[in-house]
């Protein structure tokens, strides 16, 4: 393989990688833009998101239709978790609001303990498309290529619909400024929900990828991304989608460059260069890539 | 966060059940077995359990030793080595003749010592580093062979049968197993004469490994094998992952290959031309009567090998009660250190003076279409020292 080969073989993994890590971090941002609220139950959804996609297709549903139904799950998952925990919390101070998202946590990683058992189980269901695209003397896993495809077109529909809808300029609205946007009569339960439903749908999703690229789920499996979705969103500014999707992009390349860059003995210590990272870009611009200035305030 | 509580619920359950457990009884022999039932070890802890408790159930049944019934006292370490070092005070208050359990090095290295420092044997049923004993102290005994037994086996295997000149490594670094694995293999394929062409590393928990595979496919030329030493979470993944890339290369591996979980997660069709050293084949003779009767306990043949290290580990313990006439930990220990010829299911151990690793021989298997199939059984002419 030559060295350009090499270069392209690495960036596709980084690409497919941090398209992953996008996709979660768009729903971590969303929410946090509107309440300031930071769901570390956000990574749960993945794990709920593959669970019900695996026992829908073990009860024989079609693969297609156990995902669309298993990605819809995890988006009504959003939903109740809004209702019920942090509907009733709204407007209290910040520090709590981020507790109860551990507790949210602690609850759904113990239920999922209960309820599937603590242990880690297959998931190849999409093992169907496993052979790789050929294109000159680069493989490419075809999971790989859908993972780019899809999180670009979803990148793109979430652009239109933050710019061109009603409900989209209302979240904007509702982002800028809280009390304003309720004044002038945004609907903000509306809102608020809509960002909680949209963000579960892409962490199921998400879920989905991550999972197939593993070939298996376990109950703990929300941790790492929620961590590495939260690392993503700082280092592109908190709260902004955009920024979220190029901290997601940045954090994919930095993992796989590192490893591919690095001498064999660090390599295995990859998270701590990536959070080195983090550090430096902190330092350079302590709102991340694309943050606000005035965001520094509301933090 | 959720780990820390949960080692603080279990501090203050150990608190109250030592403070309640009462006066050691008597009238049955206990024995500790401290297993990895949930978390990332789970899939070798589990069947090692079910071993334990089929071996106990044999015991009770011909009527226990020494008069009495044996009773055995079971904890999770939830293949967290913080847990570990608390649940096995639990089991030592609960005045136990000696301990058994575990699979992995690491793990048996959180929780051993605490046995160590009460005169109390353990016997470690699936760890397999041939240092343990010296790092632990005389009160630890392996049931397996060592790793530099396993890994010499696969070198000598993978350069005499798979005729492999060349070898890429790719190793856990979080792990003391994976480490040393990788060590004694290198050092038995070098002293053949292969080449190691490069190492890559990686760690517990990562779910992605495709950097690393990149970098073996950038290499000029490509290696005869594949050496990866992995745990038994990670395994499956891998090998979905290298094949997933288009690599066809034959991969050699350890013991930690020994779980359903590889051709699960990998998928048949991945789980190919894969080769492992283990502690038994089961599809073979001498374990008909155990896979017959594990079957019959638990509704299903054993998952893999560490189902009968459990097994053999736990009538080891009782072997040495009966041969010291006493449950007291000491007198188990002495009997235990002068164990001789005894036959169990993955072999006959024999601990010569002063060493607490038996010098068993290595069975290997090849996965075919996610199929184990039985190679061969070898004891390696030239073994690494630990």
């Amino acid at each position: 393989m030559s060295s350009t080969a090499y270069f392209f073989q690495q960036f596709i993994n980084a690409l497919s990688l941090g398209s992953i890590y996008a996709l979660v971090t768009i729903g971590l941002a969303m929410v946090f833009s509107i309440l300031r609220l930071i769901n570390f139950a956000h990574g749960d959804l993945m794990m709920i998101g593959s669970y019900a996609i695996l026992m829908l297709f073990n009860a024989g549903l079609p693969v297609w239709t156990a995902i669309l139904a298993g990605v819809a799950i995890s988006g009504i998952t959003g939903i109740i978790m809004e209702r019920l925990c942090y509907r009733p919390l709204r407007g209290s101070a910040e520090m709590n609001t981020l507790l109860t998202s551990f507790a949210v946590v602690v609850l759904l990683e113990n239920g999922a303990v209960l309820f599937f058992g603590p242990n880690t189980q297959p998931f190849g269901i999409l093992n169907f498309i496993q052979p790789t695209l050929a294109v000159g003397s680069l493989l490419i896993s075809k999971i790989d290529a859908i993972t780019v495809v899809l999180t670009l077109a979803i990148l793109i529909l979430t652009a239109l619909f933050i710019k061109k809808t009603t409900l989209g300029i209302s979240m904007r609205a509702v982002a800028d400024d809280l009390t304003a946007s309720q004044l002038v009569g945004i609907p903000l339960n509306r809102v608020i929900v809509s960002a909680f439903f949209i963000g579960s749908l892409f962490a199921g999703l998400a879920g989905l990828l991550w999972s197939a690229r593993a070939g298996k789920i376990f109950p703990l499996m929300g941790f790492i991304p929620v961590v590495k979705a939260f690392v993503a969103a700082v280092i592109g500014g908190f709260g902004s989608i955009p920024g979220a999707v190029i901290g997601g992009y940045v954090l994919g390349f930095a993992e796989v460059f590192f490893v591919a860059l690095l001498p064999p003995d660090f390599q295995g210590y990859r998270d701590a260069f990536v959070f080195v990272l983090l550090i430096i870009i902190l330092l350079v611009r302590p709102q991340g890539i694309l943050g606000a200035k005035a965001m520094e305030r509301r933090i | 966060m959720q780990k820390k509580i949960s080692i603080a619920i279990l501090a203050i359950a150990t608190v109250f059940l030592l403070a309640f457990s009462g006066p050691v009884g008597a009238d049955t022999v206990k024995i500790g077995v401290i297993e990895n039932l949930t978390g990332s070890m789970a899939s070798l802890d589990q069947p090692s359990l079910n071993g334990v408790k089929l071996a106990l159930k044999e015991i009770n049944d011909a009527g226990g030793v020494l008069g009495k019934k044996v009773e055995i006292i079971v904890r999770d370490g939830k293949s967290d080595p913080a847990t570990l070092a608390t649940v096995v005070e639990e089991i030592l208050g609960k005045g136990v003749s000696a301990l058994t359990g575990l699979s992995d090095t690491t793990m048996v290295l959180a929780a051993a010592p605490a046995a160590q420092r009460m005169g109390v044997s353990f016997v470690s049923s699936g760890a397999t580093s041939p240092s343990l004993p010296d790092e632990v102290g005389d009160c630890l005994f392996l049931e397996p062979f060592g790793d530099n037994v396993q890994a010499a086996a696969a070198a000598e295997y993978a350069y005499n049968d798979l005729g492999a000149k060349s070898v890429w490594v790719l190793y856990d670094k979080a792990m003391d197993y994976t480490y040393l694995l990788q060590r004694y293999f290198c050092d038995r394929f070098g002293g053949l004469g292969g080449a190691i062409i490069s190492k890559a590393t990686y760690q517990t928990g990562d779910t992605d490994f495709r950097a690393q595979i990149t970098s073996l496919k950038s290499k000029k030329t490509l290696p005869d094998i594949l050496f990866i030493s992995s745990g038994p979470d990670e395994i499956g993944t891998i090998v979905k992952q290298v094949r997933d890339m288009g690599i066809k290369i034959p991969i050699v591996g350890g013991d930690g290959y020994d779980t359903p979980l590889l051709a699960k997660v990998a998928g048949p069709a991945a789980a190919t031309d894969i080769y492992f050293t283990t502690h038994v084949a089961l599809d073979s003779k001498g374990t008909k009567a155990f896979v017959e009767n594990y079957n019959k306990m638990f509704g299903h043949p054993p998952e893999n090998g560490f189902a009968a290290l459990g097994y053999d580990a736990f009538k080891l313990i009782v072997n040495a009660v009966k041969n010291a006439n006493s449950a007291d930990p000491k007198a188990v220990k002495t009997a235990l250190a002068a164990t001789q010829g005894f036959k169990g299911v993955t072999g006959t151990i024999n601990y010569p003076k002063g060493i607490r690793v038996p010098q068993k021989s290595v069975t290997i298997i090849k996965v075919d279409g996610g199929k184990f199939i039985f190679e061969k059984e070898v004891m390696p002419s030239e073994i690494p020292a630990p």
